[in-house]
């Protein structure tokens, strides 16, 4: 018995030494395998927990009538719009908070309030003003982009030793060009890894507001469902959205977060 | 020092009595609509009110409760859990892409699916929290285990440490300034994800009061609502969690990556 | 390159805990001449990095002058070159391009600031590491870039805090040779700092003592050149020397 687990465990490190993407793929499979075994015993009523095969036929069903790739489409550029707009104010202001201490006393407890306030608790008084529609759900998202945005931001500024920017200053740099030369590279790290829990938390907020307010997007899929009593199309949901998270985090931001600070040497480890 | 410690806490409000001056001001002074926002007078009505008729009290109340139920319950189970898969480096560098995969769908997204299992109601948001909380902490307790040095597992173990004093001695402390940040952003994304809830699957709680404000144009009874759930987090978060985290940090020297 | 003046420098540090002022330097003057060497020794606590910070305009000085050719100094400029004890390199850019920095900061092309560059890498030994990123070199290393780096900028007086204190023993001798060589190259003026009473004197052409915020003595050296340490290790007059500026230090 044992040996077959060993030389099974030894085939998938060698695999997966091979082609790393495998080695996130491979735990899947065991739990995809009692998901099976556990609909097909019937343990739960079928209607309550659909099998794998019931998801990817429900799959290929809504790619076959375009709703899937549209409401994707949907739930990505709504994303793409947020996070496009916390980046662009988000970094600024960082920027600003972190160099004047003025800017610091006046702006940072509003910061964290408002932080605090947390992006879903605007929905109601967002759809008073704007509606249901992108209006909304854009600015929910940026409202959730921006602040882990702009306090990595701050961070990320003050953490400049100040004898680089000493160094700078006495290498001829003026106080503009500082701005590019040090404050924003030396910020750069603290800045992706705010950005990736921005995106993070502006995903899930995405999720939320198609929920509530939505009338299309992967949310609004899975509510929608949820209303007609469809659990399949819930799951189907769900694994999409683990899915692409997966790999916008892993596959792209993950590896610019390493990129940026592990090279220069600003993230041990 | 005294002195410094009040001049800084003066200097944190007042930035927000600025905004409430602004509030008093602006609103009159435009003449809004109060349909559209409300004077700071009739938040401040509608807060008084709730007190006294209790009903913001009960809403606070069973917010709070479901959060200290989720999250108790996610705790008991995602400890042991996450420390009994991180003492084996095989199993915990096989396991985190799953954890991963699962924490990405922390607590919002469960919503509708716990709806359906649970009906709405307590059993559906608990599970939602829970959700949300299980398996952040999980996986950084997971991530926190497999990162003791082995030599400091060898080291406790050559001075004759049994397995109860390594899991006490060595594998839960070393870990916990792991599992304390874990739970710091698992129950970020509970809190939100309770305000969603709430305001789907429920009829009582702070998400239920504003999302039920809404209908009926009430701005002063969700301006009141967004005021609690910001004042909430942030002492749950400032005065409880982030404390804990540094302290554990700092205490032995350990640097996060954060 | 142009003289440096300092007449009657003093700095007092208000102490907000305490609230009392705090005089770290007291009246300091000191004539550095275009192409000297000077080394500025004295204990810890004794006022150096106050006094070269305020030089290289990192601190505003609150009594006296600082001329340099004759202009006061106001702020931080490229007319005055710092290497700084924990490097301060640039992490986010590759050694060419920290070298690089100073010319591209006066406005020269790419091209002509990476041959600039490239030119004062080799003269530390550095060709081979130009692309490579600060982290990815020894301490020793890194600091010749700061060396290399500040002197790219071809300032009139180079400032240099304890530049060597952060390397090993074995590697600071190399530095310091190299130090020496360098100068000989392109003459520059120096003001070094440190603690270490045989780095001044093996560096020097003249070393001035400092205590408790004063200059002590000045101590002309006239060690012949190239210096190594293998040639002076037993040199009687580098030990006389060392050992009288040892006396004075050790004696305030
Ligand atoms: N920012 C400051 N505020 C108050 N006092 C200061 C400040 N910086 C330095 N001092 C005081 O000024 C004196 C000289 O400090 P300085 O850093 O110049 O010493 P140093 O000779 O460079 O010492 P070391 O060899 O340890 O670097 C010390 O007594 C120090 O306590
Ligand atoms: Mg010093």
């Amino acid at each position: 018995m044992k040996p077959v687990i060993l030389n099974i465990w030894s085939f998938l490190v060698r695999l997966t030494a091979r082609f790393p993407s495998i080695g996130s793929i491979a735990p899947f499979i065991p739990i995809v395998a009692a998901w099976w075994i556990v609909t097909e015993l019937q343990i739960f009523p079928r209607v309550f927990l659909p099998g794998p095969g019931d998801v990817v036929r429900s799959f290929g069903l809504l790619v076959y009538t375009g709703v899937l790739p549209e409401y994707l489409q949907d739930s990505m550029v709504r994303l793409a719009v947020g996070a496009f707009w916390g980046i662009a104010l988000g970094i600024p202001l960082g920027i600003l908070v972190g160099l004047s201490q003025r800017a610091h006393t006046a702006l940072w407890p509003l910061l964290l309030f408002f932080q605090a306030i947390g992006d879903i608790a605007w929905l109601p008084i967002l759809v008073i003003w704007f509606g249901y529609g992108l209006v909304t759900m854009t600015v929910v998202i940026v409202y959730t982009v921006i602040f882990p945005v702009v306090l990595n931001t701050v961070l990320g500024v003050r953490s400049i030793p100040i004898t680089m920017e000493r160094a700078a200053r006495s290498l001829g740099c003026s106080r503009t060009r500082m701005l590019w030369e040090v404050v924003l590279p030396g910020a750069l790290p603290n800045i992706v890894t705010g950005l990736r829990n921005g995106l993070g938390y502006g995903w899930r907020a995405l999720i939320a507001t198609e929920i509530i307010v939505g009338t299309s997007g992967i949310g609004f899929l899975m509510f929608d469902a949820r209303r007609a009593g469809s659990v399949v199309e819930i799951l189907l949901g769900m694994i999409i959205l683990g899915i692409l998270w997966y790999i916008v985090d892993s596959w792209i931001l993950a590896p610019i977060e390493r990129a940026t600070g592990q090279r220069w040497g600003l993230v041990t480890r | 020092m005294m002195q410094h410690r009040l001049s800084s806490a003066l200097w944190f409000c007042a930035p927000f009595v600025v905004l409430l001056v602004l509030w008093t001001v602006l609103i009159p002074y435009f003449n809004v609509n109060p349909r559209l926002f409300p004077h700071l007078g009739s938040v401040i009505q509608a807060g008084l009110e709730g007190i006294k008729d209790g009903t913001l009290i009960q809403h606070i109340g069973a917010s709070l409760m479901r959060v200290a139920v989720g999250t108790v319950l996610a705790l008991l189970v995602a400890i042991p859990l996450g420390i009994a898969m991180g003492v084996s480096p095989v199993v915990s560098s096989f396991l985190t892409p799953l954890f991963r995969f699962f924490s990405v769908l922390a607590g919002i997204a469960w919503i509708p699916i716990a709806t359906l299992w649970f009906g709405y109601g307590f059993g559906a948001i608990t599970f939602v929290i829970f959700n949300a909380v299980f398996f952040i902490v999980t996986y950084n307790t997971l991530l926190g285990v497999s990162t003791i040095p082995l030599p400091v597992r060898n080291a406790a173990a050559s001075l004759g440490a049994g397995k109860w004093a390594m899991l006490t001695e060595v594998l839960l402390p070393g870990a916990l300034p792991n599992i304390v940040t874990g739970i710091r952003t698992g129950l970020g994304f509970a809190w939100r994800g309770l305000i969603a809830a709430e305001m789907i699957a429920t009829n009582v709680g702070l998400g239920y009061m504003l999302f039920v404000a809404r209908d009926f144009y009430k701005t002063e009874v969700i301006v009141l609502g967004m005021i609690v759930i910001g004042v909430l987090w942030l002492l749950l978060d400032r005065l409880l969690l982030a404390p804990l985290e540094r302290a554990t940090i700092e205490r032995w020297g350990m640097v996060q990556r954060s | 390159m142009k003289n440096l003046t300092i007449r009657n420098l003093s700095k007092t540090y208000f102490d907000p805990y305490a609230g009392t002022n705090v005089t770290a330097v007291h009246d300091v003057s000191l004539n550095v001449e275009q192409g000297e060497f000077v080394c500025i020794v004295g204990p810890s606590g004794c006022g150096k990095t106050t006094i070269l910070n305020m030089i290289a305009g990192f601190l505003p000085h609150t009594g006296g002058d600082i001329l340099v050719g004759g202009r006061p100094v106001n702020g931080p400029g490229p007319d005055r070159g710092v290497v700084f004890q924990s490097f301060a390199l640039f992490p986010w850019k590759t050694v060419l391009e920290n070298v690089a920095f100073g010319p591209k900061m006066r406005g020269v092309g790419k091209a002509e600031r990476e041959k600039i560059a490239h030119e004062y890498l080799a003269l530390a030994k550095l060709t081979e590491a130009a692309g490579r990123y600060p982290a990815e070199l020894s301490g020793g290393m890194q600091q010749r870039v700061g060396v290399v780096r500040a002197l790219a900028n071809e300032p009139d007086v180079l400032l240099m805090d304890e530049p060597f204190a952060s390397v090993d023993a074995q590697t600071r001798m190399t530095l310091q040779e190299e130090l020496t060589r360098i100068w000989q190259e392109k003459r520059p003026t120096v003001i070094f700092i440190t603690h270490d009473v045989a780095e001044a004197v093996f560096l020097a052409n003249r070393v001035v003592a400092l205590s408790k915020g004063r200059v002590l003595e000045e101590i002309d050296v006239d060690l012949p050149r190239p210096r190594s340490w293998d040639a002076l290790n037993d040199d009687p007059q580098f030990k006389e020397l060392t050992g009288r500026v040892l006396q004075l230090v050790r004696s305030a």
